[in-house]
C-alpha cells in the first residue's frame, strides 16, 4: 500500500531555487494554515465499555433485577428514564447546555464477542469482511482529499493524527497519517548543524531505500518534525483553570487540543482509552468502571473547557467495540455483550438521547442475554462524517454498505 | 516461485550455494534474522560453515548447547530463583509499604531510589528476559519463549501476578517452549498467573457455594463468585487453540467455562493451582458436538484441553501463527501446511513444527527474505548483538524497551503484542528508533556495554551491520554524512546511521 507522498511536488519546485527546504517547507505550510477547520475527535474505549452502566437505563424495571450487585443506584438524571454513571458528573453540564447527543444500544452488526475482531472490524468499517487493509477514518481523508493544485486545502501531515506510538488500524490506509506520542519530544534528537545533518541523511535513506508506509511514515514524520518545531506548541497549554487527567488518556486530550489551537490542520484526531474488560468486581457507583468513567469524562470535560469557542468547529465521537452482558457475571462483573452506548459531544450537536431503545425485557435481548444493537455504527459515524465534515461519498467510507440518511438518529 | 518439495529443499541447503537465493552466508543471516535474535558479527560465516540444517538440529536441542555465559549472567537477577510463594509476601509488604506511603502524604516516586519490593521482581523478569535474547546460546530456544510468552499472553500488572509472572514462564512457558503444544496448553491453563489473568479463578457453577469454614462466616459474602465467567474459555478457543474462524459458537464458550469451572488458585497459597470440587459444574455438556458426561470433575477440562490441542483447527491456527512470526505477517499456505504436517506425524511436538516451517521452500523464498519489520525487541536486542553489545547490571534496557512501546510483560489484551509491520511502524516509532539508534552509536545508551570497533569504516558496516543488503541511496548517504568527520565521530555517525536506517529495521 504506498501512500500518495504530499507537499512534495511544491517544495521540490522551490528547491530548485536553491532554496534550504526546510524553511520552504515551513513557508508552504504557513500559507496552508486555514482556520476555522473542522475538527473530528475519535476516542475508542477499548476493551468493551458496560455502556449499561456508563448511561445507565434506570427507568428500564429489568436493569435492576439483572445486576443485583452492580446496578448503579444514584445514576444522574437525564430525561427520567437514563442517566449518567455519577462518575460522569463533569459531562453533565454539556447535556445541560445541549451540546451532548448520547446513542444508546449502538454497535455493530457482526455477531462476534471476539475484542480482537470487533474492534477491527468498527476500525476497518467493515463488519465482517477481514480483507479490507485499510481504516474508515483514512477512507475518509481519501474521499476528501484536497487536490494539488488547491493551494488553500493543501494536505498537512497533521490531518489525521493519532495519539500515541502507533498508527491503530482506524487511520492506517493511503491518505498520510501521523501517530504522535509526546509533541515536545517529537523528531530526531539533537539540535543545530549536528541535528539538521543527521536528520538528512536519515530522511533521505528512508526517501530513496524505503517503500511503503516505511518511506511514508518518516515522509510523514519529518515534515511534522518541521512544523511542530516551528509551531513552538509550548505556546498552546491549557487556559487558566483547566486541568487535566494526569493520566495517559488526559494527556492525549492536552495534546490534542495543542494541535487543533496551533492551526496544523488536524481534521481527524484519534485517542485511545483502555480498562473497560470489567469481568470481574466491576463495582456499581464505586470501584473499577467508576474510576475508569471518572478519568474519561474528566478528560473529555477539560478538553470542551480548554478548547471554549473553538468547540463551534470540533465533535467529538466516542466509540467502543461492544458491549456487555446485560445480566452480572457470577464474578460481580460482566461478559462480553453487544450493544453500547456512544456519544457526541460539540459543535453542532444536538443534544438528547438519540436512536431507538430495545429495553432489557428478555424477551428482547439479542441471544437472550445482550442489549440489541439498534444503531448500526456506519449509520452514526456516516452522519456524522457527512454534517460534520462534509463527506460526499459514504460509500467509498464504508463499501457494501447501503448509507440512508433515513436511518440516521439525528445526532448532529 | 517453483514449488519445490520440503525433501529436495533440505538437501539444496545442505549442499551448499544456492546460486539463486545468495550466497551461504546469506542464508545463514537470513535464518539468524529470524531463527535467532539477529546476527553477532561473524555469526553468519560460522553457521553457513556449520550448515544451516546442522544449526536448526543444534538449536532445535538446546539443553545440549553450553550456555553458561547466560545462565551466569541472569543469576544476578536473584528474584527469578524466589519461589511464588516468596514473590507474593514481596507483593503484599510492598502493597502495604505503598498504602502506608500514601497515608504519610508521601506521593514522590523517587527515581533515584534503587528499584526493591516488586518493582525490582518485574524488572529482574523484564531484563533477565532481553539478556537471555541477548546472550544465550539457546538462541532459537530463547525466540520459541517469547513467541509462547505472546501467544499464552498475561499481564503482569494485574493484581497479583506481579508475583506469579515470573513463576509462569520459568515453570510453564520455559519448560514446554520445545516440547508438545499439549502440555504447554494444559501447563497455561492452570497456572494461577493465567487464571488470574483471565478471570477462571473466579468462575464457578451457576448456584454453587462455598462450603463454611469453621463458624466465623456465617453468611456467604457479598463478594463470593456466583456463576461462570467466560473470559478465559472464550480466549483458549479465539486465541489460545482453535483460532476466531476455529468453528466455535457462543453456546461452546459457555460450555467450556461450564467445564473449566473450578480450576482456580489454592486459597492458602495463591500461588499454586486447586481443583474446586464445590465450584464444579456437573451437568452434562456439549462443545462442537463432544459429549461431556454428566458427573465429570478435574478430569473434563483436562480431557477438553487435549482435544481442543490436537483439533485441526488448532494445529491450523497454531502453525499459521508461527509462520507469520517466522516467514511473513501474511503467511504462505506452503509453509503452514508443513507445520500441519509435522504436527500431525509428531503429534504436537513443537520442535518438529518449527523444524519444518524452517526447512519450508517458503522460508527460503527469495520474497520472504528481509520482508519483515523487527518488532521494537527484536530492533533492540539485534542492534546490541549486531555490535557484540552485552548488557550491564542496570535495568536501562528494560525500560528503553518500555519506551519504545513493547515493555515486557505488560501488554493488556490477550492478544500479546502483535507481528504484523503496520503494528510498528509509524512516525513516532521511526524516531524512537532513530534515536536509539545514534544514541547506542555513541555509546550515550544506558544499558549497553560495548566498545566500537577502531577499524571500522562504511565497508565493514555495509557488511556487518547491513548483512550486504544496503541500497545505493544508504551507501550514498553514509558516505556523504560522513565525508568530513573525524575518524571517532565518523564511526559514530556510521553506526547510528547504519542502525536507524531501513535495511536494520528488516529481518
Amino acid at each position: 500500500m504506498d501512500r500518495r507522498v504530499f507537499v512534495r511536488a511544491g517544495s521540490l519546485a522551490l528547491l530548485s531555487l536553491g532554496l534550504d527546504p526546510i524553511f520552504l517547507d515551513r513557508a508552504a505550510y504557513a500559507t496552508a494554515r486555514r482556520t476555522g477547520r473542522k475538527t473530528l475527535v475519535c476516542i475508542f474505549q477499548r476493551g468493551a465499555v458496560d455502556g449499561l452502566n456508563m448511561i445507565v437505563p434506570h427507568g428500564d424495571p429489568f436493569y435492576h433485577r439483572a445486576r443485583p450487585r452492580i446496578a448503579v443506584r444514584n445514576a444522574l438524571d437525564l430525561d427520567g428514564y437514563f442517566g449518567l454513571h455519577p462518575s460522569m458528573a463533569p459531562l453533565l453540564p454539556f447535556w445541560q447546555a445541549g451540546t451532548l447527543g448520547i446513542v444508546h444500544a449502538a454497535g455493530s452488526p457482526a455477531r462476534t464477542r471476539s475484542h480482537f475482531d470487533a474492534q477491527d472490524f468498527m476500525e476497518s468499517g467493515t463488519p465482517e469482511d477481514k480483507t479490507t487493509e485499510d481504516g474508515w477514518l483514512n477512507r475518509h481523508l481519501v474521499a476528501t482529499q484536497p487536490t494539488d493544485h488547491d493551494r488553500e486545502h493543501i494536505d498537512t501531515p497533521f490531518r489525521g493524527v493519532a495519539m500515541g506510538t502507533q498508527l491503530p488500524r482506524i487511520l492506517r490506509g493511503t491518505a498520510p497519517a501521523l501517530a504522535i506520542g509526546n509533541l515536545q519530544t517529537f523528531g530526531v534528537r539533537g539540535r543545530g548543524a549536528a541535528g539538521d545533518r543527521i536528520s538528512q541523511a536519515f530522511e533521505s535513506m528512508y526517501a530513496g531505500g524505503a517503500s511503503g508506509i516505511v518511506a511514508s511514515s518518516s515522509a510523514e514524520g519529518f515534515e511534522a518534525m518541521r512544523m511542530l518545531r516551528a509551531a513552538d506548541m509550548g505556546r498552546y497549554g491549557p487556559r487558566a483553570g483547566v486541568e487535566y487527567p494526569r493520566s495517559t488518556f488526559g494527556q492525549s486530550m492536552e495534546r490534542i487540543a495543542r494541535l487543533i489551537k496551533a492551526d496544523l490542520g488536524t481534521e481527524i484526531a484519534f485517542a485511545d482509552v483502555g480498562g473497560w474488560d470489567t469481568h470481574v468486581n466491576q463495582g456499581a457507583s464505586d470501584g473499577q468502571l467508576a474510576a475508569r468513567l471518572r478519568d474519561f469524562a474528566s478528560g473529555l470535560a477539560a478538553f470542551v473547557h480548554d478548547l471554549g469557542e473553538r468547540m463551534a468547529d470540533i465533535v467529538i465521537l466516542t466509540m467502543s467495540e461492544f458491549g456487555r452482558t446485560v445480566a452480572e457475571n457470577g464474578s460481580i462483573g460482566t461478559d462480553h455483550g453487544r450493544a453500547t452506548a456512544m456519544m457526541v459531544l460539540g459543535g453542532g450537536t444536538r443534544g438528547g438521547m438519540h436512536g431507538r431503545w430495545p429495553g432489557l425485557d428478555p424477551a428482547n435481548l439479542a441471544d437472550g442475554r445482550d442489549l440489541a444493537v439498534t444503531t448500526d455504527f456506519r449509520d452514526l459515524f456516516g452522519e456524522v462524517l457527512v454534517k460534520h465534515l462534509g463527506t460526499t461519498d459514504l460509500q467509498q467510507v464504508f463499501p457494501a454498505f447501503a448509507a440512508d440518511s433515513q436511518r440516521w438518529v439525528g445526532a448532529l | 516461485m517453483r514449488r519445490l518439495i520440503p525433501a529436495v529443499s533440505a538437501l539444496l541447503l545442505l549442499t551448499g550455494p544456492l546460486t539463486a537465493q545468495g550466497t551461504p552466508v546469506d542464508s545463514a543471516v537470513h535464518l539468524l534474522n529470524r531463527a535467532a535474535w539477529g546476527p553477532r558479527p561473524g555469526d553468519g560465516e560460522r553457521v553457513a560453515a556449520q550448515g544451516i540444517t546442522a544449526w536448526i538440529d543444534a538449536q532445535l536441542a538446546p539443553q545440549r548447547l553450553d550456555d553458561q555465559r547466560a545462565e551466569r549472567f541472569v543469576g544476578r537477577y536473584r528474584t527469578l530463583a524466589q519461589s511464588p510463594e516468596a514473590l507474593l509476601r514481596v507483593y503484599d509488604e510492598s502493597r502495604r509499604a505503598n498504602r502506608a506511603r500514601q497515608r504519610a502524604g508521601d506521593t514522590a516516586r523517587g527515581p533515584d531510589r534503587p528499584p526493591a519490593g516488586i518493582a525490582l521482581v518485574t524488572l529482574d523478569l523484564q531484563q533477565a528476559t532481553i539478556a537471555r535474547a541477548m546472550l544465550s546460546e539457546r538462541q532459537l530456544y530463547e525466540v520459541l519463549v517469547d513467541v509462547w510468552t505472546n501467544h499464552f499472553n498475561v499481564f503482569l500488572g494485574k493484581n497479583i501476578n506481579r508475583a506469579l509472572t515470573t513463576d509462569y514462564i520459568a515453570s510453564a512457558i520455559r519448560p514446554n517452549a520445545l516440547g508438545r503444544f499439549e502440555d504447554l496448553l494444559l501447563a497455561t491453563a492452570r497456572h494461577p498467573a493465567m487464571l488470574v489473568y483471565l478471570d477462571n479463578a473466579q468462575s464457578v457453577a451457576a448456584g454453587a457455594v462455598r462450603p463454611r469454614q469453621g463458624r466465623r462466616r456465617a453468611a456467604q459474602p457479598a463478594r463470593a463468585p456466583r456463576g461462570i465467567n467466560e473470559n478465559y474459555a472464550r480466549e483458549l478457543l479465539e486465541l489460545h487453540t482453535l483460532g476466531v474462524d476455529g468453528g466455535y459458537t457462543q453456546d461452546d464458550v459457555i460450555a467450556v467455562a461450564r467445564i473449566l469451572t473450578g480450576w482456580s488458585l489454592d486459597p492458602g497459597s495463591r500461588a499454586r493451582f486447586a481443583y474446586r470440587a464445590w465450584a464444579h459444574d456437573t451437568d452434562a455438556k456439549q462443545v462442537m458436538g463432544q459429549e461431556f458426561r454428566a458427573g465429570g470433575g478435574e478430569d473434563e477440562g483436562v480431557a477438553l484441553l487435549r482435544w481442543l490441542a490436537d483439533h485441526p483447527s488448532t494445529m491450523r491456527h497454531v502453525s499459521a501463527k508461527l509462520c507469520a512470526r517466522f516467514v511473513a505477517d501474511e503467511p504462505p499456505d506452503g509453509c503452514i501446511d508443513a507445520g500441519v504436517h509435522a504436527w500431525e506425524r509428531s503429534g504436537g511436538n513443537i520442535a518438529a513444527v518449527v523444524r519444518a516451517i524452517l526447512l519450508s521452500p517458503e522460508f527460503w523464498a527469495p520474497e520472504h527474505r528481509a520482508n519483515k519489520i523487527k518488532t521494537p525487541f527484536e530492533f533492540l536486542v539485534s542492534a546490541a548483538r549486531a555490535l557484540d553489545a552485552v548488557p550491564d547490571t542496570t535495568f536501562a534496557l528494560a525500560r528503553q524497551l518500555a519506551r519504545l512501546g513493547q515493555p515486557l510483560f505488560l501488554c493488556t489484551p490477550p492478544t500479546g503484542y502483535p507481528e504484523r509491520m503496520e503494528s510498528w511502524i509509524s512516525s513516532s516509532a521511526l524516531f524512537d528508533r532513530f534515536n536509539l539508534a545514534l544514541g547506542i552509536a555513541a555509546g550515550r545508551m544506558p544499558g549497553l556495554v560495548m566498545q566500537l570497533d577502531r577499524t571500522l569504516d562504511q565497508a565493514t558496516v555495509e557488511a556487518g551491520i547491513l548483512q550486504g543488503r544496503a541500497s545505493p541511496t544508504t551507501r550514498e548517504t553514509l558516505a556523504s554524512a560522513t565525508a568530513d568527520l573525524r575518524p571517532g565521530e565518523r564511526r559514530v555517525m556510521l553506526v547510528g546511521l547504519a542502525l536507524g536506517s531501513p535495511e536494520f529495521q528488516r529481518q
